[in-house]
């Protein structure tokens, strides 16, 4: 059924909201622990757009042939794996380099997500719907901002990656529940 | 779920709670450390960590551990020092800014007894329903208790000396955990080596500070030639009816270090129950923040600037003000947060009638090597010798000088060479610099203008034997 589907996905994707919302406002603080400045920010930050930029056909393309799921999965557990490794960062190069990363895993998310909320809409209802799963989604991120900005000032940086790393794991479990007919044929759990 | 999709999900919890492990344990065997600065960001250094302090304890805990460790202890308050006074390397830093508790206000007999970590603005919000006010303070309230102890710091009102002499007694956490307190008549030694001694003898927790009255000023600005000043400010101090003076000179091109506004907050018969006594939140700051911005960048932003605060101070003329208020003007248009710039700021104390000369010397010097000079102020700074090492030990002219700087290595080295002469012609004045910012100085002009710096390291190491609290300056200066 497509509803229970629907569910599914919209508390995966809550849940990963959640998770990289913790992050990513305060980012900059990690870059600038380990000296960098707002040009640098700007550079990670670029990188990061730029790579999903050329990605997100690629990716479109081929979801429609294997399934929107295998790339949110891989999206959001990739995007957990590189969490575990930002605590680990000594320096501005490494961050580049994750960033490409995120970039990729990034680029599969958003364009599978989106590609996700097409399938499972229904002609007629799909505004309504997609206003609905954005509501949710508007909401987890702004707690997520919240939520981050009071580990950052309590506790120490690496701690909002690795709970946002949990997090985004925790997302792809969820979506494991959701079960796809291989292709372009509408979902069922 | 298919049996084949809980086996991968199995697999996956697996090899995700492995990763997870495994980052955990490699950060565990990282070593630790964060990049800590101030707001000068010329001096930066990694430290091992930031203790948050909340309470006294805390203090001690960190002690314990960073000696069982063998690491060093920094003190910080809001970090607007600017020459790596609140930090050093490895070192653990206590950031005391929420150790901010009022412990005790004694309105009779005009005395306050605050946590280190507490702002003057918090301060102020204590004190103005009971219509007291602090005595020295800085231009702005933003700083803590703790940090304008450690620096001895200086403000409007010419009537008074630097914040030691305000200070009746302080208690402080040496590196043996051992609480002492400090005053004229108990560990006097102490009491002149900690205050103004950039948290280099042991942690000051709390301290009592005598206050005075608030009142209502009436506001006078007058435009006057540099060579006048001297005599202008003298006259304006000795009528004993100044509350609080503040000038400026002008970094404009057009009347380059010669034009001067002086403005005078003069006791008025006003009285307070007919004043508005309701403390000034932060105005609209973003326009001061704008005219600041074109202040900084171009030569006729500044003589806009300089013509506009005329304008302003026309419109003040005569305004009533509770000495609460002139005690915190806006200040978040000088929040600067540049990628690449930074605003920087010295001081120089001139007896009083040389000023004109020092003024003479240091046109001549920038106009050779020009700096980008965004503001100059001027205040009285009467003689105040306490603390031992003290800036101001003669009647004088204090400038604080506001400079945009490039942080690249090649800038700062220039910067550094013209702070150099700067110094010297204070020194050739018979003056002397202030410590809190830059560590531009040579040895030799620190030595000169400090006689008293080996006695400070003497009682430092008197006070701190195994020399626990250190700071990038210190150990730049005096180890
Ligand atoms: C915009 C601006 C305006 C300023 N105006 C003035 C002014 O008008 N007059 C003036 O005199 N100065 C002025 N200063 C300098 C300023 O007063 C000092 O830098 C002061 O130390 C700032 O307080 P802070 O809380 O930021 O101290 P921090 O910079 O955090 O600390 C300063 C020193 O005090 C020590 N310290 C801090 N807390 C404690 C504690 N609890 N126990 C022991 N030691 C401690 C630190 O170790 C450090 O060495 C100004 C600075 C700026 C940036």
């Amino acid at each position: 059924m497509k509803a229970v589907a629907m569910r599914y996905v919209m508390l995966s994707q809550n849940v990963m909201t959640l998770g990289s919302g913790i992050v990513f406002p305060f980012y900059l603080i990690s870059i600038k622990e380990i000296g960098g400045d707002f040009t640098q920010y700007g550079i990670a930050y670029g990188l990061f757009t730029i790579c999903s930029a050329y990605l997100n056909g690629y990716f479109g393309r081929s979801s429609d042939r294997f399934g929107r799921k295998p790339f949110l999965l891989l999206g959001s557990w990739g995007m957990a794996a590189l969490f575990l490794l930002f605590p680990l960062v000594t320096s501005i190069w490494q961050v580049y380099a994750l960033q490409v990363a995120m970039g990729v895993f990034g680029a599969m998310q958003r364009t599978c997500e989106k590609a996700l909320l097409a399938d499972l809409t229904e002609e007629g209802r799909r505004g309504e719907q997609i206003g609905r799963y954005h509501m949710g989604l508007s909401l987890f991120s702004g707690l997520a901002v919240i939520a981050g900005g009071f580990l950052v000032d309590y506790f120490t940086l690496d701690l909002i990656f690795y709970f946002g790393s949990v997090l985004l794991f925790a997302s792809g479990l969820v979506l494991m529940r959701v079960q796809e007919k291989s292709g372009r044929a509408g979902m069922e759990t | 779920m298919t049996a084949r999709a809980r086996l991968f999900t199995a697999v996956a919890v697996i090899l995700y709670a492995g990763a997870f492990a495994l980052s955990l344990t490699v950060r565990s065997a990282m070593p630790r450390g964060e990049e800590a600065t101030d707001v000068g960001r010329i001096v930066s250094a990694k430290v091992d960590k930031t203790v948050a302090v909340r309470t006294t304890e805390d203090v001690a805990a960190a002690i314990r551990e960073a000696r069982r460790e063998g690491r060093k202890v920094s003190v910080a308050g809001t970090r607007h020092s600017m020459g790596g006074q609140t930090f050093y390397e490895g070192a653990v830093v206590l950031d005391m800014r929420r150790y901010d508790d009022i412990l005790d206000l004694d309105t009779a007999a005009k005395k306050i007894t605050v946590q280190s970590g507490a702002t003057w603005e918090k301060v102020q919000e204590v004190i103005n329903p009971h219509h007291l006010s602090i005595r020295v303070m800085q231009s702005q309230n933003i700083f803590t208790v703790g940090g304008s102890l450690g620096t001895n710091i200086h403000g409007r009102d010419p009537s008074e000396g630097s914040l030691i002499e305000t200070v009746d007694s302080f208690r402080l956490m040496t590196e043996e955990g051992k609480i002492m307190t400090a005053s004229r008549s108990e560990n006097a030694d102490l009491f002149r080596a900690a205050i103004g001694g950039y948290g280099l003898l042991g942690v000051i927790l709390d301290a009592t500070l005598r206050l005075t009255d608030d009142v209502v000023y009436t506001q006078h600005t007058s435009l006057l030639d540099y060579k006048e000043f001297p005599d202008r400010l003298r006259a304006s101090v000795e009528s004993g009816s100044t509350g609080l003076v503040i000038a400026r000179i002008s970094t404009a091109p057009s009347g380059f270090l010669r034009e001067m506004y002086m403005t005078e907050y003069m006791d008025s018969s006003i009285p307070l129950a007919d004043a508005d006594t309701r403390l000034n939140g932060e105005r609209a700051v973003e326009l001061t923040r704008f005219v600041y911005g074109l202040q900084r960048k171009y030569g006729w932003g500044k003589n806009m600037s300089w013509s506009l605060q005329e304008r302003l101070f026309r419109s003040n003329e005569g305004k009533p003000i509770t000495r609460n208020n002139a005690m915190r003007p806006e200040s978040g248009f000088l929040e600067y947060r540049d990628a690449q710039k930074s605003d920087l700021l010295q001081e120089y104390f001139v007896p009083l009638d040389r000023y004109p000369e020092f003024v003479d010397g240091l046109r001549t010097l920038l106009r050779e090597e020009p700096i980008n000079l965004v503001n100059i102020t001027v205040r009285y700074m009467p003689r105040s010798d306490e603390s031992l090492l003290a800036y101001s030990r003669q009647d004088s002219a204090a400038l604080v000088l506001l400079i945009n700087e490039k942080r690249s290595p090649a800038r700062l080295e220039r910067l550094k060479g013209v702070t150099q002469k700067m110094i010297g012609l204070a020194e050739q004045a018979g003056g002397t610099y202030y410590l809190t910012y830059q560590p531009f100085a040579s040895k030799e002009q620190f030595r000169a203008a400090y006689p008293a710096a080996d006695g400070f390291k003497a009682a430092k190491l008197a006070y701190d034997k195994e020399s626990l609290f250190m700071n990038e300056w210190y150990a730049e200066y005096l180890r």
